[in-house]
């Protein structure tokens, strides 16, 4: 029983830090109820002024509260301190964070993060406490505007007039100071990764468990060609022109390879296609923010990430996010549920940091194609598929025969999206290891909490009746999973090196070759005067 | 006869402004090493970071030296006058165009160039100038040189050390000022077009001429619906997520559309194969040098090319960047020629300026997937491979059954690299009206003269005294890019035209065995949204 429990309806109907969107455009859903009027007005004056409303007042009024039943975000302002201000807001559960914090300790230290979990939850002390002195002083404020309602002596009014209006500017400093904790609140807690399956194994990846082991590896009986050699004898890439029009670590792919690519990416389609899943193609740019909601950091000294001059667009690193953004801020209806993709796109990483591992040829590139899975479920059925794609991937690899293991990845090992991973490694025998060909994720509610992907239960849910209002149930969280179907350079790698022959030729697998025009070999040509 | 003739291989030995790659691992490089005064000098400013280039007290005169030397040199940081330094030569034939001063001038404004040849001119005669006079400084030096080997006496010697010094130090003034303005020249005079077939019609768009047309509009007898609609009701696009997830103009394919993509990139890519063309993938990160040379303008305001941020690298417009890029900086044998290329790749476009331009839907987007032909030929036969291009396009075309015009285009709608361009525009019954599906350029040498692509006769060449051992001189191939399919067009043309009645789109009969045998696109049962 994972976090889907945990991060279940009723949570979000106690804390309702609902993302909003950057953009300030058309975002298509909105959730939650309005802003509070005055917040509203505020942060109104503010962008059409550009004057700062938000100084301190010449007194100061003691701090109290209220019961936040607000979206406490509101679109960025300029202050006079300059607070990192995060540009959206991820529906993080505080409160359970606070309840379970032993847990969540234990968990920030077996995943080796960084987060800061006691500055955490002293900053979510701290704005419950400012929340509360600003239901106060709500209430005192609507007592005043209350009494003034009534036939009063013009020096009654006058004092009620003025201690309505120092209430007043009180509670703007307040709400100035509420939003700044909120701010520093996200900032923090969105270091902390997702919790972790009871079942992954707690440690470095040495700790790293083989779930299975398909096939074993090919017995030569000639000395064997790593890809890049009968890449090469064969005409398949050119690294050396790329290197001088890109740089290292490009390729251009050439004759057969080029078939092979269009070969595998429709063949994977296809078989994923025939298992429910809806085929895409997507943006390969898409905006910074939505790279970093799906767990990724396009910033920083080692990021993966480019990023395009003068624009807040970036290239992807896998589809997932793209994909993962398709639904971003919406609520789904429970009968669309589980929404089954399959993207095709083009990659692009910068390997920062990368120098030194295993470079040789296409096993580390900038830019490469991939096909990616992508299901959007209820959190009861997060478990049965992530399941269900690693099931597909090894059904992939095998109907290709190649000899692989599938490895349950420890705690230390997985990306802060991630509450379990399993990795398939393949063997390759020019290089003379196994090489990581896919990896398949199930981020319960991590990604959709930032992405605000919910969904809407059909039937009420019985555990917290008195919270549902009106017609509609309360929404959830959806929960995401990700994994490769296919990473063309990486599969290339296992297909020349594996299906070698003595003869320097190179074997298609059978399930390839309709998608190949029928080829059966990569047969050596004549050599070319160069 | 085209370009071709006066650019051909013996201007080049009497001009050499090689390519020299900004990139210190070029894979070749042609000429000779440059002359010894230039490269100590060069090696020892790059290696100490002095600036040895501050004029020495006193003058020289300026003179003479005949230049069979390479100008280019490393970039350096002269303390004085910060010059805009190219980052790369194009061998530009200067005396070509100084010899056809009243052509190139026509061309340029039947082109709407803002180039200025008068400027080009006068910095290629400085040049000149400048040039004799180091040639004649240098025949001093050597003079004072060679006197230096005898015995003599020793206030003769230092007589001698120190007009060898002034010598030396005049030098040094001399080529820095060649670099310069070499470095001007090569700025104004990248800004000169390509020459003008003498076919292509004169003028503004209007002028271009139709040189085909290829079927009617289909009549229809139900309302036609565009692209969009058509996408919307069968499921094919998500046009709302992607502005939210990317931006404006950007777009994910689902479902049927996404089998349609990948079979006309098959489709296309097996027909061109048929014909000789070796496919390719390409990088689509691309260093802006290549870009440039390409003719491409990577910056400035209304640029068309997404740069990454932090890096020299931009994304690709087109796979005529990477796939012109493959061989640059090489010398290729006469026997590989014609090479023929078909690549595959994603485009990306930011479409600056095109506010106001047709927008909708799939026909203005800032990322697509497209096919690309590409070849690289002796100059003789570039204007018959340019025919062939046209030929393989309306064969694609005619074969999806399209109604389509091919368009001779006028010289003021020319890029500044193509010689001559025909477009293909094809029928758009739900946009109501025909729209540019494809592109065959003849850019003759413009790309080839910037990317350093040449090619050896196999046979001595016609200016035998020039040539040195047993190897003819070499010459610039000609280059030449056609779209062989860009998707998103091609997509709109064959629901447009290809829909139905009942609402749903036949697939034309070629694509249908690379799309699972699918024979028509329906409409699917309305999802709860």
């Amino acid at each position: 029983m994972g976090l889907r429990c945990y991060f279940g309806g009723t949570a979000i109907q106690t804390l309702r830090m609902a993302v909003i969107p950057a953009s300030s455009s058309s975002s298509r859903f909105i959730f939650g109820r309005p802003l509070s009027k005055t917040l509203t007005l505020n942060s109104l004056f503010l962008r059409r002024n550009n004057v700062n409303y938000l100084t301190r007042p010449p007194f100061t009024l003691l701090t109290k509260a209220l019961a936040a039943t607000a979206v406490q975000a509101a679109p960025p302002t300029e202050t006079i301190d300059r607070v990192v201000k995060p540009q959206w807001k991820a529906a993080i559960d505080f409160k359970w964070i606070r309840d379970n914090k032993d847990a969540v300790a234990l968990n920030i230290k077996n995943r080796n993060s960084n987060a800061n979990l006691e500055l955490v939850l002293e900053i979510y002390e701290k704005m419950l406490a400012v929340q509360k002195e600003v239901e106060r002083l709500r209430g005192e404020r609507n007592a005043v505007a209350n009494k003034m309602k009534g036939k009063l002596e013009p020096s009654e009014r006058q004092k009620l007039i003025e201690e309505g209006k120092n209430l007043r500017d009180g509670l703007i400093m307040l709400e100035e100071d509420l939003l700044k904790l909120s701010d520093e609140l996200q900032q923090e807690a969105q270091f902390i990764p997702n919790m972790t399956h009871p079942d992954v194994p707690i440690g470095e990846e040495d700790r790293s468990i083989v779930r299975k082991m398909v096939g074993c590896p090919r017995e030569f009986s000639f000395p064997i060609k790593d890809h890049l050699q009968l890449g090469k004898e064969l005409d398949l890439f050119d690294f050396d022109a790329a290197a001088e029009v890109s740089g290292s670590k490009f390729y251009y792919l050439k004759n057969e390879a080029v078939m092979l690519e269009i070969g595998l990416i429709n063949w994977t389609l296809s078989e994923v296609m025939k298992r429910g899943f809806t085929p895409l193609i997507t943006p390969e740019l898409v905006r910074s923010s939505v790279v970093e909601k799906c767990g990724f950091q396009p910033r920083g000294d080692n990021t993966q990430v480019y990023s395009v001059e003068e624009s807040d667009q970036c290239l992807i690193g896998t589809a997932e996010i793209p994909v993962g953004g398709i639904h971003m801020d919406s609520i789904l209806v429970e009968s669309m549920l589980p929404l089954k993709y399959v993207a095709f796109s083009h990659c692009f990483r910068t390997e920062a940091g990368a120098a030194g591992a295993a470079t040789r040829g296409l096993y580390r590139v900038h830019q490469f194609s991939k096909v990616e899975m992508f299901i959007l479920c209820q959190p009861e059925e997060s478990e049965s598929h992530h399941e269900e794609l690693i099931k597909i991937e090894e059904e992939l690899f095998s109907s290709l025969g190649l000899h692989y293991k599938t490895i349950d990845m420890a705690s230390g090992d997985l990306g802060a999206p991630a509450y379990r991973k399993f990795d398939v490694e393949a063997w390759m025998p020019g290089l003379g290891r196994y090489g990581e060909i896919s990896s398949a994720s199930n981020c319960t509610d991590y990604q959709s909490r930032r992405l605000g992907i919910r969904y809407r239960p059909s039937e009420p849910t019985s555990t917290n009746p008195k919270m549902v209002k009106g017609k509609f149930t309360p929404t959830r969280f959806v929960h995401t999973l990700n994994a490769t179907a296919c990473a063309v350079p990486r599969m290339m790698i296992c297909l020349l090196e594996n299906y070698q022959q003595e003869d320097g030729s190179v074997i298609i697998p059978e399930p390839l070759r309709p998608f190949m025009g029928g080829l059966g070999l990569i047969a050596p040509k004549f050599s070319r005067a160069e």
